[in-house]
């Protein structure tokens, strides 16, 4: 079977999963019908309720790219202080990395050689 | 048709450098001819490479000596040495140029409305050309100094592409960044092919590697760091990868999608070096650690960069960066055990690393430069990559934000998309090698999943935005080149085990056995 793939342990079979998949679906599809029949599009029933507070247009309701996250880099504060350090945007320190990782592989290699 | 796949590794290279040359002659004629001479080139090229792949696989080793009575005769009658031009193609080539046509052809066909309105198109299609040249030339060569020439056409011409868009400033940066570490990559290469030629008089990969087994000098230890780490740099390998994000972010996607790949031709020389030219030395486990090292870093400081990304290309870029770490990762521990037979032959988790290694390069082929082309799509209409300003582009783009979603599920490996495939490959082999291995991977693809959701959320849910009301859908070229490659994120996905069957396999078998490169060209040993 062109499907299967054998790694040595259990196999994996994208066929199988997408019929997995489709039957979910399905299941998931009968129990929505089987929803409520009362819901009238366009009236107050599916406006948003914010507390009784005013609730923005639409497009001012746009959560930006700044505010998803937030959290996780609080918490990760000080990891990215030091992670964004060598991020100077100058080729200079660019080629300064070059130069220190190739020297020290060479010295990595050079014991690992010598220990041989 | 057999004289067609004999010559093919050299039509391969001189046809689309052919074209390079004809296309500012056509140029000046018509726009029109211009671009069907692209098009028709390269999709004749990828209908070579595909013949070439399929003879490979069925014969074995494919070897082209340029020059000699017969093509096939790389030591000339009363010679001990190869002396001259050789080509030599086995399944890795055939794996890494299959993945090199599909993508320039891609990349061409977008090209063809995603910069019809910038001046100097023309010159951009010459470029493209030669850059085509020079990955397939790094790919097919069998010695180190063409491999060298090769990687600086490759180089050149993408700095020059990169830096295309002269109206925006950022991309004279981008390109002038890209030069210079490119030139200092190369600078290196030909210096480590300098000490290696001293030493034995020969440029050619096969008849090196035998020599270097049987004189395994301190030298040659040096000119491997200075070839690994040239080409890792080329790659973006972490901490290396610093001019990565400032090169991919200001190119025209079509031409970031070529630079994903180009990433992939300098894996592909990192890899030659460490299994074909130093394969047989002690110091292959060393060099699998430093790759398993350097390997989980690139996955981890990839993926926590892109998270923090509000510019869609440089998001996309620290991605890139990050997926080339599962596939540093499982190389790695392949080289890493490459002195066990039992573990790196047919049934062995070594070689399923490789295995997995190699077929997330695949994917990562057909996925990655997908995304970068919907980030190209976004910037299109929108005119700029702060995702910041974006939102509500689903309602006017659908096409985008289906195709950006299958690219988003493939590289975040969520079943049943082609990435999980590559992605359990990977899990399964480096788990027998250490546990945290396989950990860390999965920790970077939930971190994977969660920064397209971020990016997704923002570019393309939401209201729509008065200031994009007049959006529309990308031109029709754009739209084939990204359904070509999701086309191919779905084949993959239905057909792994034909996939890893027919290329896969020949490929790692074809870096982990180094005997049968050399014996192509040496012939057998006395």
């Amino acid at each position: 079977m062109t499907s299967i793939l054998e790694s040595g342990y259990p196999y994996w079979n994208p066929i199988i999963w997408i019929i997995v998949f489709l039957i979910v679906m399905i299941v998931v599809y009968f129990f929505r019908r089987r929803g409520q029949k009362g819901y009238k599009k366009d009236t107050a029933q599916a406006q948003i309720f914010l507390c009784g507070e005013e609730v923005p247009e639409a497009e001012q309701r746009h959560i930006r790219v700044g505010n998803i996250y937030w959290g996780f880099f609080e918490t990760l504060k000080e990891y990215y202080n030091q992670i964004l350090r060598p991020h100077t945007g100058i080729i200079n320190d660019y080629i300064l990395w070059f130069v220190a990782v190739t020297a020290i592989s060479v010295i990595i290699l050079l014991i690992a050689g010598l220990a041989k | 048709m057999a004289a067609l796949i004999t010559h093919s590794p050299i039509l391969i290279i001189a046809i689309p450098l052919a074209a390079a040359f004809l296309t500012p002659l056509i140029g000046m004629a018509s726009k029109k001819a211009r671009n069907a001479l692209v098009v028709v080139s390269l999709t004749f090229v990828v209908f070579l490479v595909f013949a070439l792949a399929r003879d490979v696989v069925i014969n074995g080793i494919h070897v082209y000596t340029l020059g000699a009575a017969s093509p096939d005769l790389s030591i000339p009658t009363g010679f001990m040495v190869p002396v001259r031009i050789i080509l030599e193609v086995d399944g890795m080539s055939a794996f890494f140029g299959i993945i090199w046509a599909i993508v320039s052809l891609a990349a061409a066909i977008y090209s063809l409305s995603h910069i019809a309105s910038e001046t100097g198109q023309t010159r951009f299609y010459t470029l493209l050309l030669l850059m085509v040249t020079g990955g397939f030339g790094m790919m097919f060569t069998g010695d180190l100094f063409n491999l060298f020439v090769f990687l600086e056409i490759a180089s050149i011409s993408g700095g020059a592409l990169i830096a295309f868009r002269t109206k925006f400033a950022d991309t004279q940066e981008g390109g002038f960044k890209y030069i210079v570490v490119s030139a200092i990559a190369g600078l290196m290469v030909l210096f480590a092919t300098g000490i290696l030629y001293a030493q034995y008089n020969s440029l050619n990969i096969a008849f090196l590697a035998q020599a270097i087994q049987d004189n395994y000098t301190a030298l040659d230890t040096i000119a491997l760091a200075l070839l690994l780490i040239a080409f890792a740099m080329k790659t973006g390998m972490v901490p290396l990868h610093l001019w990565f994000p400032d090169a991919y972010s200001v190119a025209p996607a079509s031409i970031t999608g070529m630079l994903v790949i180009t990433s992939h031709a300098c894996m592909y020389a990192a890899f030659r070096v460490c299994f074909t030219l130093y394969g047989g030395m002690p110091d292959a486990p060393v060099v699998g650690w430093i790759l398993i090292v350097i390997g989980l870093l690139t996955m981890f400081v990839g993926v926590t960069m892109a998270v923090f990304q509000k510019d869609v290309m440089r998001f996309m870029s620290y991605h890139a960066i990050s997926q080339l770490g599962y596939m540093w990762l499982g190389v790695g521990v392949g080289l890493a055990v490459l002195g066990n037979p039992a573990l790196v032959n047919p049934g062995g988790w070594g070689r399923e690393a490789v295995s997995g290694g190699i077929f997330h390069i695949l994917n990562h082929a057909m996925y990655k430069p997908l995304l970068f082309f919907t980030g190209g799509a976004l910037f299109h209409y929108t005119g700029t990559r702060d995702l910041t300003k974006m939102g509500g582009l689903a309602h006017k783009m659908k096409w985008t934000t289906i195709l950006y979603i299958i690219g988003t599920l493939s590289i975040s490996g969520i079943p049943p998309l082609n990435g999980f495939s590559s992605k359990i490959l990977i899990y399964e082999s480096v788990y027998q090698f250490h546990p945290i291995l396989t950990i860390t991977g999965i920790v970077v693809s939930i971190l994977t999943l969660a920064s397209f959701t971020k990016a997704f959320h923002s570019a393309f849910m939401g209201a729509e935005l008065p200031e994009y009301k007049g959006v529309k859908e990308v031109p029709r070229s754009m739209l084939i080149a990204m359904g070509i490659l999701a086309a191919g994120i779905v084949f993959i996905t239905l057909f792994p085990s034909l996939i890893v069957d027919s290329t896969i396999h020949p490929a790692a078998d074809a870096l982990i056995h180094q005997e049968t490169y050399i014996t192509a060209v040496m012939g057998v040993a006395p």
